[in-house]
This record gives C-alpha cells, structure tokens and sequence, in this order.
C-alpha cells in the first residue's frame, strides 16, 4: 500500500485558476526531452515491465 | 528538518503549483508542474520563473533573488502532495542544462535522508538506472513513492 506521510505533505491552497494549466505544456522542451530520454532508457529493470507504453 | 518554504497554489489535480520567491528582487513568480509523458504514469517535473507581465516561462533563468534556499525546499515538497493524489506515478526530473541537473543533483541528496524515507529515488548513469548515490553524478532522475 502507498501512503504519503502527512505530516511531510505541505499545506496547499487550491486555486481553481491554476486549473487553466492542467492541459497545458508549460515546459515543452523540458518533456521532448524526457520522452525521448525515457523512450531510451526506460524505467527501472524491475518496473520494465509493468509499465505500458502510451507513445 | 523543517525549512522555511513559500506557500504553494495548486489546482484541483495537484499537477500544477505556483509559489512566489520574496528576495532581493523582488517578487518572482515560480511554477513547477507535473506532465504527462508519454508513458503511462510517468510525469514529468520542471519548474521555472512565470514572467507576469507575458505570461511565458522560463526554465533556464537564474534568479538570483537570495532565496534559493527556500525556493529549493518548496520545490521538494511538491512531491508530497502530487503523490498524495497520484500514487502510482513515476516522476522524472533532469535540468534544462548541465548546471541545473547538477542542482537538482544537490538538492536531492541534501534531502536523501528523509526522502528515502517515503520515495525509492533513482539515477541515470550510463543509460541505466540506480539507486541515487550522492557521490554520483547522473543525467536525470526518477522518483516513485515507497511500498509501505
């Protein structure tokens, strides 16, 4: 079971404003270049293969 | 540990933060966001300066605003509350440069300690992953929350 430990979780205000965001790429060059790094090395050998590939 | 932090907004889905850096500069709008790569429960982390007057976000700014303490130990709390609602997901994290993956680097391990507790943290080196090692320097990062 995963469980965050609450009392590291910092306190957050929700602003609905910021869900403007949420589709949107804010850092593109930053996700081409993890895409193409994962598309490389994949996870870790463990989880290999329990992740699917969405690409 | 408990380190000074700013106050951090999210919206609803906890993918996306904001926060403001208060220093000698002024103020400077900071977001860190949380995408969606393209597989299947893998996020992406960055973060950068949010310019107010255009709308447009800069990864590779160095601020310089005399905060970079605080500013560094907001950022590392983000994973706390994006896993509370996510906790499948695989974060990745590299720098837009090499000096910027080297202070994710440092940042990573000044937290190791107490981040052990909670996330299994890997390295990138030589086109593998590892179990971070401080002494190690390595291109990127992966963070998953702990079995518990």
């Amino acid at each position: 079971m995963k469980k965050i430990n609450l009392k590291k979780k910092p306190i957050v205000v929700i602003d609905e404003t910021l869900d403007f965001f949420n589709d949107k790429v804010l850092f593109p060059e930053k996700l081409e270049k993890a895409n193409k790094m994962l598309k490389e090395i994949g996870l870790p050998k463990k989880e290999k293969n329990t992740i699917a590939n969405n690409g | 540990m408990k380190l000074a932090r700013y106050e951090l907004k999210s919206g609803e889905k906890l993918e996306v933060f904001e926060f403001v850096s208060v220093g000698k500069k002024g103020r400077i709008y900071k977001m860190v966001q949380y995408s969606k790569t393209n597989y299947k429960g893998v996020y992406n982390l960055a973060f950068g300066d949010k310019n107010t007057m255009t709308g447009e976000l800069d990864d590779m700014s160095i601020s310089n605003n005399g905060d970079s303490e605080k500013v560094l130990a907001t950022v590392v709390a983000t994973p706390y509350a994006f896993f509370d609602s996510h906790p499948d997901a695989y974060v990745y994290a590299t720098g837009s440069t090499e000096s910027r993956t080297r202070l994710y680097q440092m940042g990573i391990s000044k937290y190791l300690e107490e981040g052990l507790n909670d996330f299994e943290i890997f390295g990138e080196i030589e086109s593998n992953w590892e179990e971070f090692k401080r002494d190690t320097n390595y291109l990127s990062f992966l963070v998953k929350l702990k079995e518990k």
